[in-house]
């Protein structure tokens, strides 16, 4: 995985700002309510006020987030702290200008009613993009020697039986599966966040050399972005209204149930679990836990430190 | 309400009304419930079967498709096969697939990563594209096939098998078209999958077939994936956004979820359901192994709309109907009833006394002519009852005034004028007779003759008018016989002999007679079955009585003789059975005991003077009484022996 991210990312990241000082922002997936701050942020004019110009560009299926931040077609882009400290560890400094989730979404959700943890050598399904480091982690950890099938974007393989367990966010792919009709019993659905592995996810992220020559830009533009999200868990139902124009936008397939269902349990995973509050800081400790645990895993060539990852 | 039910309880004619038209209405709510019961299961079958019948067709199209896709996939991996080390080959392979089989919408036989020397990503990928089939290298890094859908599927279950419906982005068009396809693996001779055949349908045809299914005018088709995707509804904006279960996430709704599963499990059948707030049946059938559903959804109203109108238009039939019958029966019965009330008010005018009054002529020979005679007859009958009635209450009044006179003589026949102290100072008498009719047969009697004093006390069988005749011939023969006869007992026996003689109707009367000597107080009496006087002097004793027959019965009985002593002061109390027989509310006798204890009574206060003792004896016994009716004749006398001089005498 990590070879595979250097070798999409390394050789061709370029340190170019965009040319008109326009941050065009790629969040890593389509548009769905994951992303509802920004979205609000932009439609109500919040990174205007903050006196930022800011272009929210989607990835396709021909250009990946990674590769438009690597082409410098984005200048900001969102990353698991994961898959941050991977790109990091590879020889690309990043840096992390707004951190959102102060909780880990993922989950595995079991087939044919069994306790993840009793599945060893099961076929668990992966996303192909790199979103399962602490699954990885966890598979070592507790010897579960997991047989990983890496799948591009949806539950279908789980669906159809193929599988005998899969990765999901507890906020999208584990609504698809509701969706789908499965019964899904929470003695079957194993959240990494219950069991140690608590390390958050989504945040904001810039090369550290575009950082470095527009600070104030990357500090207004993130300003703005948790302007919008706190927006957004004020006034949830207008924030769905506006994500569902982005949606609609881009024609996902998708509706306003899983969205709401989506930006309900993202906002809730950016409440801190010992402050209760919207923190919007990268916490030292996870950072340090996360490091620790690729370390040991051999998924980090290095510890990342968490004066590494911050402005 | 209460107005109304008083109005409906006053008029037959809206009651027999009322009670026909339920009746009608019962008959006809039965006859036509179970017609449209029965009509309605046959419209249901009739949906059923036509439902069933585009469901089998539709399926029957898209196996036969589906089946010819299969079969030319198995063909190829036949051939890729025979030549698994020649890549070329297998653009030559994809290519014809499609060259074969235009219908196809592309094919792509793929390769696991390296298979081919230095070659991560081999797929030989054919497409139709217009009039061409265009043939190219189809994995990169932009699209990495190995974790697609199709690759995995078929690799990880190990058996060939449908992807779920998508939506297929041709890159070089820009296009994209939603297809189903169906992978096979591709095994080397070790049995290891080494690559997958994806042949891919596009759907359109299905979709626009499915779309275009409309057995009723608001009917409509939907076809779910296996995660309950919908593929084809009548709402675009559900088409790939939503499943059949995306609004149980908000709102519950376990129909829905079961009906969700069951297309899911590819299983056939109808549920009826409840959609959008409108009563549907939905019938279901999965589409061949694509793992896909179709449903036809047929609102009740589209398939009951008919029968629901024609339903609709019976029952206003019916109803008019019954409320036009129940208008027509009330004013027919009002018509034919009107007689009645006439005759109703001519029975109030009778009945007021005008019993003269003409009852109208009908003309009619029904049940209500017959009443009319009926009434006719009764009034006829009724004057004429009246008129009988009034001499009879005449013939009454006669003879009660009859009654009366012969209850006066037959007091008269009775002494009136009673010895008292200041008359007589050898004995006092006082005695009352009260009859229980206008005339009694109750008798008492006494006189004076040769120093004696002869009396009698007797109560005849029965009462009234024969009783009382019957007293007055006894009176009379007992004044005739004691004339000449001395002892009470040869005066018994005269009187019995006469009395029985002329006793043709058996009756017979009870009778003491006694002969008080005035100077000494010796006292003859004979008793003929007649209560024992009472003795109250020093005290109360009962005189002793021979038992003997009452006189009219034997007109040879020897009637016995007995005699006593009475000392001065020393009263008799003579009295009939209408004074222990005395009954009150409740039938509880006065009793001969109750008359001895008024007896002691009166004597401890002093008052046995005869007028005293009758009439403390009479307010006892009337107290007794009280409001009851008297049922018997009472008769008492009381006689005291005041001569006291008669010990000198004897």
């Amino acid at each position: 995985m990590l070879a595979a991210v250097l070798a999409i990312l390394g050789p061709w990241i370029q340190t170019s700002a965009a040319q008109d000082g326009t941050i065009v922002f790629t969040p890593q997936w389509m548009a769905q309510a994951q992303f509802a701050g920004y979205y609000v942020a932009e439609a109500k004019g919040f990174y205007k006020d903050a006196g930022v110009d800011v272009r929210i560009e989607h990835p396709s299926a021909t250009q990946p987030a990674m590769s438009r931040l690597r082409k410098n077609e984005c200048q900001a882009t969102t990353l698991q702290l994961c898959q941050a400290m991977e790109i990091v560890d590879g020889g690309i400094p990043l840096v992390n200008i707004l951190q959102t989730s102060m909780n880990n979404g993922m989950v595995i959700v079991s087939a044919r009613n069994r306790d993840p943890l009793t599945q060893t050598g099961a076929k668990v399904g992966i996303w192909s993009v790199g979103f399962g480091q602490l699954a990885i982690c966890m598979s070592f950890q507790d010897k579960l020697d997991y047989e990983w099938i890496r799948f591009a974007q949806n539950m279908n393989l789980f669906v159809a039986g193929a599988l005998d367990a899969t990765l999901a966010m507890s906020y999208n792919e584990y609504y698809q599966l509701l969706q789908a009709g499965l019964d899904l019993p929470e003695e079957y659905v194993y959240r990494f966040c219950d069991h140690g592995y608590n390390v958050q996810e989504d945040g904001v992220y810039m090369t550290r050399e575009y950082y470095r020559e527009h600070p104030d830009q990357a500090r207004r533009f993130a300003e703005a972005s948790r302007r919008g999200w706190e927006w957004a868990a004020e006034h949830p139902e207008e924030a769905l209204d506006i994500v569902m124009e982005y949606v609609d936008r881009d024609n996902i397939a998708t509706n306003r149930v899983m969205q709401r269902l989506m930006l309900e349990e993202v906002l809730r995973l950016q409440v801190d679990r010992e402050s209760r509050q919207r923190e919007f800081r990268l916490r030292p400790d996870m950072v340090q836990k996360a490091s620790h645990l690729m370390v040991e895993n051999m998924m980090l060539g290095r510890e990342i430190t968490y004066e590494e990852l911050i402005p | 309400m209460r107005r109304i039910i008083d109005y409906i309880r006053r008029k037959l004619s809206i009651r027999m009304s009322l009670w026909v038209v339920l009746f009608a209405a019962f008959i006809f709510i039965t006859a036509l419930s179970l017609m449209f019961f029965q009509a309605r299961e046959a419209v249901s079958q009739e949906a059923v079967s036509r439902a069933t019948q585009i469901l089998d067709k539709t399926s029957l199209q898209v196996e036969g498709i589906l089946n010819r896709v299969e079969v030319a996939s198995t063909m190829t991996e036949w051939l890729v096969r025979q030549h698994p080390d020649n890549p070329d080959s297998m653009f030559v392979y994809s290519r014809g697939m499609l060259e074969n089989n235009p219908e196809f919408y592309n094919c792509s036989i793929a390769f696991e990563p390296y298979y081919f020397k230095d070659r991560l990503y081999f797929s030989a990928y054919s497409k139709q594209d217009a009039d061409t089939i265009r043939t190219i290298q189809g994995g990169n890094d932009t699209y990495q096939y190995f974790y697609m859908d199709w690759y995995l599927m078929a690799k990880l279950l190990d058996r060939p098998c449908w992807t779920e419906p998508y939506m297929d982005l041709d890159v070089p068009t820009g296009t994209s078209e939603m297809v189903s396809s169906y992978c096979k693996p591709i095994k080397d001779d070790d049995g290891n999958i080494v690559g997958v055949i994806n042949t891919s349908l596009s759907l359109s045809w299905l979709s626009q077939t499915i779309s275009a299914v409309k057995p009723y005018p608001n009917s409509y088709s939907i076809m779910t994936g296996r995660g309950g995707t919908y593929f084809v509804h009548p709402d675009p904006s559900k088409i790939t956004r939503q499943t059949i279960f995306t609004q149980t996430l908000e709102h519950p709704d376990t129909a829905m979820v079961s009906l969700g599963h069951a297309m899911q499990r590819g299983e056939e059948g109808m549920k009826p359901m409840n959609l959008d707030g409108q009563e549907c049946y939905v019938f279901y059938k999965p589409l061949g192994q694509t793992g896909c559903s179709m449903a036809i959804v047929c609102p009740k109203s589209d398939i009951f709309g008919s029968f629901d109108r024609l339903r609709r238009t019976i029952m206003a039939i019916v109803v008019v109907g019954l409320l036009l019958m129940l208008f027509l029966f009330i004013r027919f019965i009002t018509r034919e009833l009107s007689p009645l009330r006439q005759l109703a008010q001519e029975a109030e005018t009778i009945a007021s006394g005008k019993l003269d009054d003409e009852l109208p002529d009908f003309q009619r020979v029904d049940e209500i002519g017959q009443l009319t005679r009926s009434f006719s007859n009764m009034q006829h009958s009724l004057v004429k009852y009246i008129d009988e009635l009034k001499d009879t209450t005449a013939q009454k009044a006669s003879m009660e005034r009859d009654l009366h006179i012969a209850s006066g003589i037959q007091m008269g026949m009775l002494p009136k004028d009673f010895p008292t102290g200041n008359d007589r100072d050898d004995v006092r008498i006082y005695a009352s007779l009260t009859p229980a009719k206008d005339v009694g047969g109750d008798l008492f009697d006494f006189y004076f003759r040769d120093g004696k004093l002869f009396f009698c006390i007797g109560d005849v069988s029965g009462k009234g008018i024969p009783a009382s005749l019957f007293m007055a011939v006894t009176r009379s023969v007992f004044r005739t016989v004691s004339a000449r006869e001395d002892m009470p007992d040869r005066i018994m026996d005269s009187l019995n002999k006469t009395m029985a003689d002329m006793n043709d109707t058996n009756m017979f009367v009870t009778l003491f007679i006694g002969a008080l000597d005035l100077a000494t107080g010796n006292m003859h009496y004979s008793n003929a079955g007649h209560d024992a006087p009472l003795l109250v002097g020093d005290g109360v004793g009962t005189l002793p009585c021979d038992p003997n027959i009452p006189v009219g019965f034997m007109p040879d009985w020897k009637y016995s003789l007995q005699h006593t002593r009475i000392y001065p002061g020393t009263a008799i109390f003579l009295f009939t059975d209408g004074l222990t027989e005395a009954e009150d509310a409740s039938h509880n006798l006065f009793n001969r005991q109750r008359v001895t204890e008024v007896a002691k009574d009166v004597l401890a206060r002093q008052e046995h003077e005869p007028r005293q003792f009758i009439a403390r004896m009479t307010e006892a016994v009337h107290r007794f009484v009280g409001d009851a009716d008297q049922s018997d004749d009472l008769t008492m006398m009381a006689i005291q022996f005041t001569n006291n001089a008669s010990g000198q005498a004897s």
